[in-house]
Parts: structure tokens; sequence; C-alpha cells
């Protein structure tokens, strides 16, 4: 049985990068003792696919992924199971048996969604003035990390929204952009462009950073999170 | 606020989970509502510290007590310490992330020698005074553990507890007394001094050294009235009662080892001349296999590893061994659990277990063949025969294996070019075992990785007296190995020639090298265990400094009569039988293992294992 999982990752696990996230996983499945469905092959492995890496020291409250197992449990009871047997800062907040035939969550994903909390040196006065005329620029260049090396790449089109979500005192945009394994931007490299756009030095090291959404297409020109509607 | 450290810094450094603790099963406990906090203090980095099996066991050990908060500390990275003088932000424990300054214990465990640098800094980095003679009632004792305490007087000056033995035995009473004297206001002398009546505790400040002109120790005596004259170390007798974890703690990134880790014996049979562990650990005291099963079924439970290891210094000497390993591929069969086995025997592994291990995943083999004749093969006591070495190979490739690591050592006592010729000769010979399998049956390529690290004379063993080479020599000898190699399917590389050379004055070091160690750590010297950090021209210019040799401590034969720095300590095994034993070595002759016959060393004054069991 397949099912799909929803993870929190909060600040007490943010330290712990991707492969190693993976392990701790599975892991859990084990010390859940999960009837765990294993690969064919010469080095068998646990059948657990996350949807998209998340960078080292970013939280989530929507971290995606698929496992299998060699039974059909009922998948409250895994996930009650696994929450017992979780680290501290790593919950399933929703688990649900997956559909035959629906796209694994790492080929289904599409747009995420980010929550940046910028250091002082920004205000939210700053947002106000910069956010609306960032978005309105027909190009946003930046130079952007790929497998070929550095290269200067225009972001524009993998931002679809911003929002500006400041408080009283702290700055803050929320921000919908291109997630995936086509087109990929980074919640950070938004925050370092839109720095870059109001003259302010980007704090990479201070500025907070969350994941609040995965999100899979349906139909036309709808997106909706990866566990919508797949439940069998 | 999780972190003693903010995310900034941890941001900017290398694994910053190193630093956060939280792993699973961790202990958690509220630190005002123990009396006794203990740091326990791997000098070296989390990765390496994590992966030692004696770090789980004593750390729940003492966490099992309420009143006792033992939480881990290990040294910081370059990058990290870099990070936290520049913040000024003090050395803390993972746990609780409180800085470590006001603890009641610090205890180090001390594994390899190039790790006292890090002894020093970690103190250091937590704001305490490094020399004991500058440490008042406010900061944390200091103990020392581990192999490398049974020689701890390089670091004399710096520690007040060397703890010699196990931790299971005196660790409670130790607690217990401190928390007594804790509460009736008694000061850490005080303390200490009530420790001298416990055999297993050595404490330099109770001793004075005197020494003649030419350098050796002209006496080492008492300066209280309860200090021993010879302190003996102190052993579990019984395995299968004797505390142990029902939890290991699983860290959140990759370690050394990530995998169940269970201990089979302490001890050894084979008393190879040149291990320290071979002596320093007598007698062999084995657990019975079901209480293993036992351990391993817990821990497998508790962890979720899909590895586990049997570890001890010599694996298939286990009497239970082929029931054990098959028990243990049953019973986790369904959960692709793999078994790492370290220190075989090349002599008694069995091809059908190794099947079975191969089964799940596929591992490398290595054998430890020491030195490439037999002469030199029984001067050092390694009771294996080439044949043994060839036949195991054999089966090995049979079994479908084609890469075998073979260990040896340069620079053993009575060592000729002939000896080392014999390291080329024996991994050739190993090759052309391979040829031996028909063409059509050798799918793959083989290759013979001998690996030689350069032989450092320890305490309490047959070699102790024995001259070290030099570096010069150790790199001479090392290329007349390699020039002797002609086939390209044997691969040869060797140890750091200069760390071996530190290593060996260090390990037979007295307490006038704290004044090194000072100097060495002074200029910067930090994990000297990584040969991408290992300064040699540093080490040089602190000898300078302070006006030691190398030659000295390394490269001197010593008389049997000379007062060796650790001659106030008790292994159990008597010099008599050390002296015995590298006469024989002299002579190549070998002395049988302990189950064959016991020659009397003296290890059955602890009333427990191989010495008494009864003989079949």
């Amino acid at each position: 049985m397949k099912y799909r999982f929803k993870l929190y990752k909060g600040d007490e696990i943010k330290f712990i990068g991707h492969l190693d996230l993976l392990v701790a996983f599975q892991r859990v499945l084990k010390r859940a003792g999960m009837p765990i469905a294993y690969s064919q092959g010469f080095n068998p492995h646990q059948l657990v696919a996350f949807a998209s890496p998340l960078s080292l020291g970013l939280t989530s409250t929507a971290e995606y992924g698929d496992f299998t197992l060699k039974e059909d449990l009922d998948a409250e009871f895994v996930m009650e199971k696994m929450n017992e047997h979780m680290p501290d800062g790593l919950k399933i907040t929703s688990l649900v048996k997956l559909a035959d035939g629906v796209k694994n969550t790492m080929s289904s994903l599409e747009r995420a969604e980010y929550e940046l909390y910028f250091d002082n040196t920004v205000t939210p006065e700053d947002i106000k003035a910069n956010l609306e005329n960032f978005m309105e620029r027909k190009e946003i260049l930046t130079m952007k990390k790929t497998k070929k090396g550095i290269n200067e790449t225009d972001i524009r089109p993998d931002i679809f929204w911003a929002k500006d979500i400041s408080t009283e005192d702290a700055a803050a945009v929320e921000i919908q952009v291109s997630s995936g394994s086509i087109r990929n931007l980074k919640g950070e490299t938004f925050a370092e462009a839109f720095c870059n756009h109001m003259g302010k030095e980007y704090n990479k090291y201070a500025i907070k950073c969350v994941r609040t959404e995965m999100l899979m297409k349906k139909g036309e020109d709808e997106f909706v999170p990866l566990n919508y509607g797949v439940e069998r | 606020m999780y972190n003693a450290l903010p995310d900034e810094i941890l941001l900017q450094v290398e694994k910053p989970a190193r630093y956060v603790g939280r792993e699973v099963n961790m202990v958690k406990k509220n630190p005002s509502d123990v009396d006794i906090r203990f740091a326990f203090c791997f000098p070296d980095v989390y990765e390496v510290g994590m992966s030692h099996l004696g770090l789980q066991i004593l750390y729940f050990f003492l966490n099992r007590r309420e009143d006792t908060y033992c939480e881990r500390v290990f040294a910081p990275w370059v990058d990290m310490e870099a990070k936290m003088r520049e913040a000024n932000i003090p050395l803390f424990a993972l746990e609780s992330q409180q800085p470590i300054k006001n603890f009641d214990f610090m205890g180090f465990t001390l594994q390899y020698e190039m790790s006292y640098t890090n002894v020093l800094n970690m103190l250091d980095l937590a704001g305490i005074p490094m020399f004991r003679k500058d440490r008042t009632e406010e900061d944390p004792l200091i103990i020392c553990g581990g192999s490398c305490a049974y020689n701890g007087e390089p670091l004399a000056d710096f520690v007040d507890i060397f703890y010699l033995g196990e931790g299971e035995v005196l660790y409670d009473d130790m607690l217990e007394l401190y928390k007594q004297f804790k509460k009736e206001g008694k000061t850490k002398q005080e303390y200490l001094e009530a420790l001298l009546k416990f055999d297993g505790l050595y404490m330099p400040q109770f001793y004075d050294v005197e020494y003649n002109e030419d350098g050796t120790i002209k006496s080492f005596e008492p300066n209280h009235p309860d200090a021993k004259r010879l302190i003996k170390k102190v052993v579990v007798t019984d395995m299968d009662s004797v505390f142990f974890p029902e939890k290991q703690l699983v860290p959140l990134i990759e370690v050394v080892h990530d995998r169940v880790t269970l201990e089979l014996f302490r001890g050894c049979i084979r008393g190879c001349r040149f291990c320290q562990a071979g002596f320093i650990y007598r007698p062999v005291r084995e657990k019975k296999a079901c209480t293993v099963l036992e351990n391993a079924r817990k821990l497998m439970e508790t962890s979720g590893h899909e590895e586990i290891s049997l570890t001890s210094l010599s694996t298939s000497d286990f009497t239970e061994f082929e029931e054990l390993a098959c028990g243990l591929l049953d019973e986790f069969k369904d959960q692709q659990v793999s078994l790492s086995l370290p220190s075989l025997r090349i002599d008694n592994f069995s091809l059908d277990l190794m099947k079975k291990v191969q089964e799940v995943r596929k591992s490398s083999l290595t054998f430890a063949a020491e030195a490439g004749t037999q002469r030199l093969r029984n001067v050092i006591n390694k009771n294996i025969s080439e044949d043994d070495i060839l036949n195991g190979c054999k089966l090995a490739f049979d079994g479908g294996w084609e890469k075998v690591k073979l260990y040896f050592m340069l620079g053993l006592p009575t060592e000729t070019e002939e000896d080392l010729k014999g390291i080329a000769h024996l991994s050739e010979k190993i090759v052309e075992k391979y040829f031996e399998i028909p063409k059509d049956q050798r799918p793959r390529p083989v290759t013979v990785n001998a690996s030689a690290s350069c032989f450092v004379p320890k305490p309490f063993t047959p070699f102790q007296w024995d001259a070290q080479d030099t570096y010069e020599d150790f790199g001479r000898k090392a290329l007349i190995v390699k020039d002797e190699i002609k086939r390209r399917q044997v691969r040869f590389t060797y140890h750091n020639t200069m760390m071996s050379s530190m290593e060996g004055v260090l390990a037979r070091g007295d307490r006038r090298q704290s004044a090194l160690l000072y100097r060495v750590w002074e200029l910067g010297c930090r994990f000297d265990g990584w040969s991408d950090l290992f300064d040699f021209k540093k080490w040089q210019q602190a000898f300078e400094d302070t006006g030691l040799s190398i030659e000295f401590y390394a490269n001197r034969e010593r008389s049997y009569d000379e007062i060796l720095p650790w001659d106030h300590i008790s292994v159990g095994v008597n010099k008599s039988f050390l002296i015995n034993e590298r006469e024989k070595a002299l002579a190549a002759e070998t002395t049988p293992n302990c189950r064959q016959k016991c020659s009397g060393c003296g290890a059955a004054s602890f009333g427990g294992g191989v010495c008494h069991e009864v003989q079949i």
C-alpha cells in the first residue's frame, strides 16, 4: 500500500539536510514497526521518496512524500505510530492512502509557497514601498547556480504572486514560485533578488524562510496541495 | 531558542547538526533536578565520537541515575572553534545547550594519543583553567578514561583523576561519595583524597617524580599516606549481568558508523605482542550468545538501524560466534539488516557464514596479517601462517569477493629487509591465488589493498622497552615495500610517518610532556590525528622550546630495570610475564592463546573470565 504524507519540519531539526532527513524518516518507519516494502535489486532500499529537498536551515509546514508498506494499514494508525517515534521537530500532519495511478510527489510538484521573514535591516515600510514595483518588473535577472555553473537567469516567470504579510514591527512576504524538476526557484533566491531590488544588503544567514505549501496542477490552471484529491 | 549558538553561526559552519543535539533517544532531564552534572567529553569531532561504543554505554549507564545528568561534548571542528572564539561563546553540552564551566565533572575518553591537544583545547574553550593548579572549587573535576589513560602521564598537569578500567565498576560509588561530600560542604581536594582508597583511580598530584641526570626516572613516590604504591585497574567479572543500554543514541546526520553495536566480549585470548588492547583488557570475559541476542532485539527496536556490528578485539574468537551470527541473520532477515564483522581472523572465519552475511549487503573483507614473513609473525605472536592467509583469501575469492584488504606494520622489533619485502611478496601471492580460479569464473579484476601502519611501542606490552623507528626509517622502509611490488593489482598505502612518531613519543611519555602539550597547543595544534591538520613543524618547535627530545621518548631502548612512567599502575599482567614474552619474541618463539593453554600472565587475579573457565 502506498501512502502520501505531509510533514512538518521545525526549528529543532532544521539543520538536518535532505539526505539525512530521508534516512531519519526511514528509521522512524523501522522504529514504529511498520511492514516496510523494499526495492528489488542488489542493494535493497526502503521505498520512501520526498517531493523536493529543503535547504539546510529552512523550516517547513508542508513537506510531502510517499512511502510503501507491504500491508494495507489504517492511515490514521500509521500516522499515530510514526509520530510516536519522530525526532523532535518532525511531525506528520496528514497521511492518506494513495489512489492507484497517482504520479509521485517529485514529478507532480510544480509550485511551492514560502514565507520570508527579513532581519531588521528591512522594515515593513520597505516592503510596502517596493514589493509592488518589484512584481511589476518584466525581467528579474539573478545569478543562479545550475548544474553547468553560475548563470544569469530571469526569475520573473517563476514568481506567480507575492504578498506583503508584514506585521507592525517585522517585515515579511509570502510568495508562490516554481518548484520541481522543470523549473525551480528557491525562496532564498527570491529574497536575495528582492533585497537587491530594494537596495538592501541580502543578509542570507539572518533571513528566516519557511516553506508553507507544495502544489501540483489540477485541470487547466488550478494548483492544489500535493495531497489534494489523491486519496484512495 | 533551542541552541547555544545563534542560527547565523550555525548556518556558516560545516555540518551544523554536530552542535545542536536532540538526536533520537537523547536523554532529557531538567538540570536543576539533578545533584551531579557530568560532561562526557570526546576529544574529537562529533561523527567520530558518536560512533564510539564506550560513549553509548557510559551515557546511559550514568543517566540511569536520577541524581546525575550526563551530557555530551565533542571537540568543535576548526570552523566552529573560530566562530565560538570570535563570538565569545563557551563550550557547551549538547543536551542542555548550557556551558559546562560549572559542571561537576568533565570526563574525557582518551582513545588515541593524537587527541590530547583537543583535550586542552576543549578545557580552554570551556573557560576552565587548563592546569590543575590554577583551578578552583568552582571548576569541574577532570577525569580521563579509555586506553590511553593507562599511561596518562603526559596529561598529568591537567587532569585530576585517571580512571583505570571499566566504567561500570566504580562510577556509582564515586558519584555517591561526591554527592555526600557536596552536601556536607567538603572541598574537592577532600573528595580526591577520599578517592585514594579505591583501586582503579590514579591521581597524579599524590605522587612525586624525581629524575636522573640522563632524564630517566629516579623515583616515583606517593606523597600522601593513603596513596597506593601500585594501583590496579578495575574490571567487570560477569558480562551477562553488567549494565548494557537498551537504547542507543541515533544521530540525525551520517556518522562514521551508523549501526547497532553489540559487544561480544572484553579482552582477547591471542596475546599479539604489539597490541596494547590485548594486554590491558585482560582477561577475556564473554557474554552469552543469548545475552547478545537480547541486546540486539532491544537496540534494533529502539534505533531503526539497518546494520548490526559485532565488536570485540577478535570477533571470530567468540565461543558461540557462528550460532550468534546465524541467529542474528535469521532473526532480522525480513528487515534487511546487514551484519558487519570487524576483526575477523583469517584462520577461523567460515565461508558459509560470509555467504549468508553477503545475502543482505556485500561488505569488503579485511584481514590483519601484520607482518610479511612467518619469522616476524612469530616474533609478534601473530599465530597465523602463510597458508592460513592464502587459504582464507582463496575462500573469500571462491565466495565471490575480489577485494581484500590487508593490514601490516612497519618497524616491528627485529624486522629485516626480507620481512619488508615479504609484505610485497605475500600480497602478490594472494593475487596469484585469485588467478587460480578459472578465468570464466572471475568476472571482476582482483584488488589487494595492502595498508601499513608504523609500529608504535605501547606501555604494558612486551615491546614497551623497545626503540621505535624514526620517521625517516619508516619512510625508507615504506619505499622498500613499494619498490618490491611488481603487480599492478596490489595497492600499497602507509600511515603518516611523522604522526606515528609523535604517537610514539606520547604513548610512553612522562609528566614532563605536559609542558610540551601546552606549548604545542599554544602554537595552534588541534585535531593532530587528522593528517590534513597535523603540523609536524609545530611539534618540532614545541620540542625545541621545551627542551624535550623525540629520540629520548620514541627511539630509545629501555633496560628492564628502568623505572617506567606507568610502573605504578597494574593492568593485572605481571612485568615478569612481559619480560618473558619479550625474550621469546626476540627468539621468534610463540605463546599459545589463553584457551589453548594458560601462560600465567597474572590476569587470573581478577577472578573472572577465561582464566577460570573449565577446560574441556
